[in-house]
């Protein structure tokens, strides 16, 4: 599993790091720079990167399977 | 001018008007058990876009636009959606843009870069052992006052004003005149409401000046010691800054937090699941804000856009009522429900797009610290009987009175 940020889109609403702050690290000024997260394999994560996917008020998270 | 642009214009076709606007709608004026969010979500069961005379102080006209996914387009284009307005200024009867909130990308970008670090998720934590300590401290003095308190004086409002003092630079101890002031500013006369934007505005100058000369660690030193374009910044600029970080926090926070008492006071049964397991309070937190938020972002065209068939011409002002995008069945499932353990809640409470604001990480941590500091120490609390809570929409929907009792 994996995710793909939008660095453009990100607004730094951070509901994504609320879900699991070591996923997603934020830079300095609280966004999240373009780039394909890999998704550990554990349900745990998958569970977190589902939600913080869903939880993007900008959509700027694409999750791919 | 009120008269001349409360008529419909020329491109807005009859069937194009819709009847309800923020200034004057009987549903948006203050009422004892007033439930203005109710009220305004019915705009969902209508045209998704539509005309509205009459909204703003000086009687122009704007679009609502109610879905979320509109809103989104809206707020998230800011080129196209300008939000240059000069708001605060006009009631000076002087023409300046609050920073940032009332710049434009690119230039609005330079400035959220310099000022999003201080005010990050990360570095938000710092602020929370003073935020539990102000938090503390006023629900103290309630109890020892005795078992009731109108908690929009006596907690939300200080609450919200004390966290800016600590974080601007402020002594606590000027907190009651700061209180007057924002009381002026946001709730009074045009005429209450200018003198108390001069003395605010003289007050931070004196403080900006201070600062230059000693610089400490709160925000008012950074910001005049910080560069941007490679040279520090004006007296002026450092004022269209510090004086929007006064007005966006405290109406906003005290709200939040009055119609959260609010809720629980009506809900006995979340009250005691909250009190129970205060861990659930940071979901429920967020789900209380998109079921009552407060803030209409208003948008100005800067040229001609179509959106469902209706023609918004450069200029039109373009209002997106967080209320009804929050509500909106296609973004939220069950919108109506208030169910405190919702999971992804992609709310708009905060604005979508470059102006998300500023403040929502420390708002976040207020109002969840405020509620959990209140519900440890203050027994199951009601609404006093015989005194009606009274509840504002508006451009700011809030509370204005609620008293709360316990035994
Ligand atoms: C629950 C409390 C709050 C709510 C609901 C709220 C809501 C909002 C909304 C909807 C906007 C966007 C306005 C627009 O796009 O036109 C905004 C912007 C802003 N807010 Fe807040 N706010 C809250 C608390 C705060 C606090 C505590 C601060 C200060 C620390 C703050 C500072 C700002 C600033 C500076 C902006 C302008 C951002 C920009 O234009 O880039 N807000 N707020």
């Amino acid at each position: 599993m994996k995710i793909i940020v939008d660095g453009a889109k990100c607004q730094g609403n951070a509901r994504c790091w609320a879900q699991d702050n070591e996923m997603f690290n934020l830079d300095d000024e609280g966004y999240l720079p373009s780039q394909t997260i890999v998704v550990p394999d554990t349900p745990e994560k998958q569970l977190a990167a589902r939600r913080a996917v869903r939880a993007c008020p900008e959509r700027a998270l694409a999750l791919e399977e | 001018m009120a008269t001349l642009a409360s008529t419909r214009p020329a491109h807005v076709p009859e069937e194009h008007l819709g009847d309800f606007n923020l200034m004057d709608d009987p549903s948006m004026l203050p009422r004892p058990n007033g439930e203005p969010h109710a009220a305004i979500a019915k705009l969902l069961d209508g045209p998704p876009v539509f005309y509205s005379l009459n909204n703003t102080r000086n009687g122009e006209g704007a679009w609502f636009v109610i879905r979320a996914e509109d809103q989104r387009r809206v707020l998230q284009d800011g080129e196209t959606f300008s939000s240059n307005r000069n708001i605060f200024a006009s009631a000076l009867g002087e023409t300046w843009p609050t920073i940032p909130l009332e710049l434009d990308p690119p230039e609005h970008g330079k400035w959220r870069s310099l000022l999003n670090p201080p005010l990050s998720p990360r570095r938000v934590m710092n602020l929370e052992p003073f935020v539990r300590q102000r938090a503390v401290e006023l629900i103290d003095e309630i109890k020892a006052r005795g078992n009731s308190c109108e908690v929009m004086s006596e907690f939300a409002f200080p609450f919200a004003v004390s966290i800016f003092l600590q974080f601007l630079g402020i002594p606590n101890d000027r907190l009651m005149e700061f209180v007057g002031w924002a009381n002026d500013l946001l709730h009074s006369t045009p005429e209450a409401r200018t003198k108390a934007a001069r003395t605010v505005i003289a007050y931070l100058d004196d403080l900006q000046e201070l600062r230059r000369r000693e610089p400490t660690d709160d925000f008012m030193s950074f910001v005049t010691q910080a560069e941007v374009d490679g040279r520090k910044l004006t007296q002026h600029e450092v004022k269209q800054m510090s004086v929007l970080l006064f007005i966006a926090g405290l109406d906003t926070v005290a709200a939040a937090l009055g119609f959260d008492f609010l809720y629980l006071a009506r809900n006995l049964d979340d009250q005691a699941l909250l009190r129970a397991e205060p861990q659930r309070l940071t979901l429920a937190a967020e789900e209380l804000m998109r079921a009552f938020p407060t803030v209409t972002p208003v948008r100005r065209a800067t040229r001609d856009v179509e959106l469902h068939g209706r023609l918004i011409k450069a200029g039109d002002l373009v209002a997106c009522p967080s209320m009804t995008a929050n509500r909106d069945p296609a973004e939220f499932p069950e919108p109506e429900k208030i169910d405190l353990a919702r999971e992804d809640n992609r709310h708009v409470a905060f604005a979508y797009g470059p102006h998300r604001c500023l403040g929502s990480h420390l708002a976040r941590r207020e109002v969840v610290i405020g509620l959990e500091e209140f519900l440890a120490r203050v027994p199951e609390f009601r609404i006093k009987e015989g005194v009606d809570p009274i509840v504002n929409g508006g451009f700011v929907f809030g509370v204005e009175n609620l008293v709360l009792t316990w035994n």
